[in-house]
């Protein structure tokens, strides 16, 4: 691993997936051996509000939250959202947003962006194929697991790899 | 890069890692109300089948029914948010003096920065009211040891233990290790009178019991591994504890640190000593200064954050802010704010209060959020019941002011009904409107006794709202269906205008409900 700690936020808004796709990289992480934390929005927050999820792995992690200005990825899922979660974002950080017209053009239902997001930040994660494929196993059922697996690969095909 | 074995870990949020630590202490029974940042702990618990685990009526029946297991001699839990402990405190003061036979806990999540809230209060003042030991974890890894602990403290001290959690704590996940389940072999139950009937004689020798018990649970406080010394660096020390400790490590790894897992009774030893060993002492803790006051007290001399961060939730990014003790700079938010879900069954209720230009005496719901601009239809919020009972103040108050309430159908079983005997009794009138939409909506939809289904789905006696409001006594009870605009509207209209007490139960189930 290149860095000490990768500090991940997810952002957008109720409703669109956002906790899932934290949870898909949670998972990711620790079966890559690391120390997780991430945080959630539950409640009234959920209800069209604005949620964050904020994703860190390492070695070791204290803290649960990014700071401002720390984040090495911004996976914003919605463009009202983004002015308000960039301040997340390092100076040299990676942000996502331009993955976000792309999903139009590939993915056929809006409730497969948070796949299609997973997809293109795992490009510029070091962990493996068989790590990402067990957590995609993990949080979602059997019925649905192949579909976003299919979606999942578009997005990492398209990421930077 | 060294690895962590996975095969036995699991990602678990800091409300589960209590639930998970709770079934591998042998928990028997838990019970709880909807609340955030609390609820998941009671639906993580319904999923073991060895769990006792039921959704009580309100927090007051829950801590009742768990502690009554706990003295009966099986391990018992109760869990709510910081609010929630407010309806549960009069058993709770109460159990301080009686103890228990087995270990009950009782966890409480506050929520600084209310991201779910009608207030910050800071549960750590309950210990030193109700002379209960308190036990604060700092991650989700930390809450499914000290939960175990907590089980032993309350079986060895025969007390009830609270056990603390903040939101950034419940809605944490980690990667936590699952152990295996562990039942203690269970204590016989004797009848008890002196211990269990607290009438004034059998209660002052209770209370003396329980100043020797804070005695004891103070040495215990000492030797506590959950009260840990990091030392590094001796020009700084921080005394902290919970998420904040995350934070300020991260922030300043070199310097020492006292991080307090066993809150109450005060390490005051540990405390002095650490104070001596280090250079600069600084004291940080989120909301109240409930650890500074009492360090205050030792004649100790630190710093801690100015008074202007009392109020919200801490940070990361705000700890050199903190630690410098600079004021705390407001800034303007612009987070999108919640709002009901499109086609929500409230849309259509609020339109027509808001049209009729009622004065509207709200409750604790999804049906809050009536309160924001464009609708601003709802016009009071302090607590659970309060939309019933609100009304009957405001028209004492206003006679002349077109005054209704609002009560949600769980909030209504919860403590609106009380308040509906109460309006009755007294002779009061008005208009009180059941937001029926057949389930618990702003926690995240769970059953409740109108649903006629259990914590497990599991069906069960159904509460029959509009038969319970006429046992009431309320003069004329409707169900009606709010999304039939023209009916519903009209029906409101007459009963503003009648002079009786009336209930109206707004019945559109919530669209989130899974069917």
């Amino acid at each position: 691993m290149k860095k000490e700690i990768y500090n991940i936020v997810f952002g957008g808004i109720g409703g669109q997936g956002i906790l899932k796709a934290s949870e898909i990289c949670g998972w990711a992480a620790l079966y890559s051996g690391l120390h997780v934390k991430k945080s959630e929005v539950h409640g009234m927050a959920q209800r069209g509000g604005s949620v964050e999820s904020h994703l860190r792995f390492g070695k070791k992690v204290f803290s649960p939250l990014v700071p401002l200005g720390a984040a090495d990825y911004l996976v914003c899922f919605h463009k009202e959202e983004h002015a308000r979660l960039k301040k997340f974002l390092k100076p040299d950080g990676t942000d996502l947003a331009g993955y976000l017209d792309k999903a139009q053009s590939v993915i056929e239902d809006s409730k497969y962006l948070n796949t299609f997001l997973v997809g293109v930040l795992a490009a510029y994660l070091p962990i493996t194929e068989k790590n990402w494929i067990m957590a995609l196993d993990k949080v979602f059922s059997q019925k649905i697991a192949e579909r976003n697996k299919e979606v999942f690969f578009k997005g990492r095909g398209l990421g930077k790899l | 890069m060294p690895t962590r074995k996975f095969t036995n870990r699991s990602l678990l949020s800091g409300n589960e890692a209590v639930a998970q630590g709770a079934y591998e202490a042998g928990l028997r029974v838990a019970c709880a109300y909807p609340g955030t940042p609390s609820t998941e702990i009671l639906e993580t618990l319904a999923t073991f089948p060895e769990i006792d685990a039921q959704w009580s009526v309100n927090e007051k029946v829950a801590y009742e029914v768990a502690l009554g297991a706990a003295v009966g001699g099986v391990r018992s839990l109760f869990a709510c948010k910081h609010v929630g402990l407010n309806a549960a405190m009069d058993p709770l003061m109460t159990s301080s003096y009686t103890g228990i036979l087995a270990g009950f806990v009782v966890v409480v999540c506050d929520d600084p920065g209310m991201h779910s809230s009608q207030n910050e209060q800071d549960t750590r003042w309950v210990s030193i009211y109700s002379k209960m030991p308190l036990i604060e974890p700092a991650s989700p890894s930390e809450a499914k040891e000290y939960i175990k602990e907590a089980f032993k403290i309350s079986e060895k001290f025969d007390t009830p233990v609270l056990f603390r959690l903040t939101t950034r704590i419940s809605h944490t996940k980690e990667d936590v290790s699952i152990g295996q389940r562990h039942v203690p072999e269970q204590p016989a139950f004797e009848v008890n009178i002196k211990k269990y009937v607290m009438v004034p004689g059998n209660a002052y020798g209770r209370h003396i019991l329980v100043e020797k018990r804070l005695k004891k649970l103070k040495s215990l406080a000492e030797k506590s591994r959950l009260n840990r010394v990091e030392m590094n660096s001796k020009k700084l020390g921080f005394i902290t504890s919970g998420v904040t400790y995350n934070y300020l490590k991260e922030q300043y790894p070199d310097a020492s640190y006292l991080k307090l897992g066993f809150v109450y009774p005060f390490c005051d030893e540990k405390i002095k000593q650490f104070a001596k060993s280090v250079k600069k002492l600084i004291v940080v803790e989120e909301l109240d200064p409930f650890l500074e006051e009492h360090i205050r007290g030792l004649g100790i001399k630190f710093s801690a954050k100015d008074p202007s961060f009392r109020i919200g939730e801490l940070r990361p990014e705000l700890m050199p802010a903190v630690v410098q003790g600079q004021v705390k700079r407001e800034k303007k938010t612009d987070v999108r704010k919640p709002r009901l879900c499109q086609s929500c069954p409230h849309w259509f209720t609020f339109a027509v209060l808001k049209k009729l230009k009622l004065i509207v005496a709200g409750d604790i719901g999804c049906y809050t959020l009536a309160a924001l601009p464009p609708t601003s239809a709802l016009h009071s919020c302090v607590c659970m019941g309060a939309g019933v009972t609100f009304n009957e103040g405001w028209r004492k108050a206003l006679p002349n002011g077109k005054i209704v309430g609002v009560v949600g159908d769980s909030t209504f079983v919860h403590s609106g009904v009380t308040g509906l005997i109460n309006a009755a009794y007294n002779k009061a009138k008005g208009v009180i409107f059941i937001l029926d939409n057949s389930t618990t909506a702003m926690t995240g939809g769970q059953q409740h006794p109108a649903t006629g289904l259990t914590i497990r789905n599991e069906p069960t006696k159904k509460l029959i709202l509009e038969d319970l409001c006429r046992s009431c006594g309320a003069d004329n009870v409707d169900v009606v269906d709010p999304k039939n605009h023209k009916e519903f509207e009209a029906l409101v209209k007459k009963r503003i205008n009648t002079d009786a007490l009336s209930v109206i139960i707004a019945r559109h189930p919530c669209r989130l409900i899974k069917r």
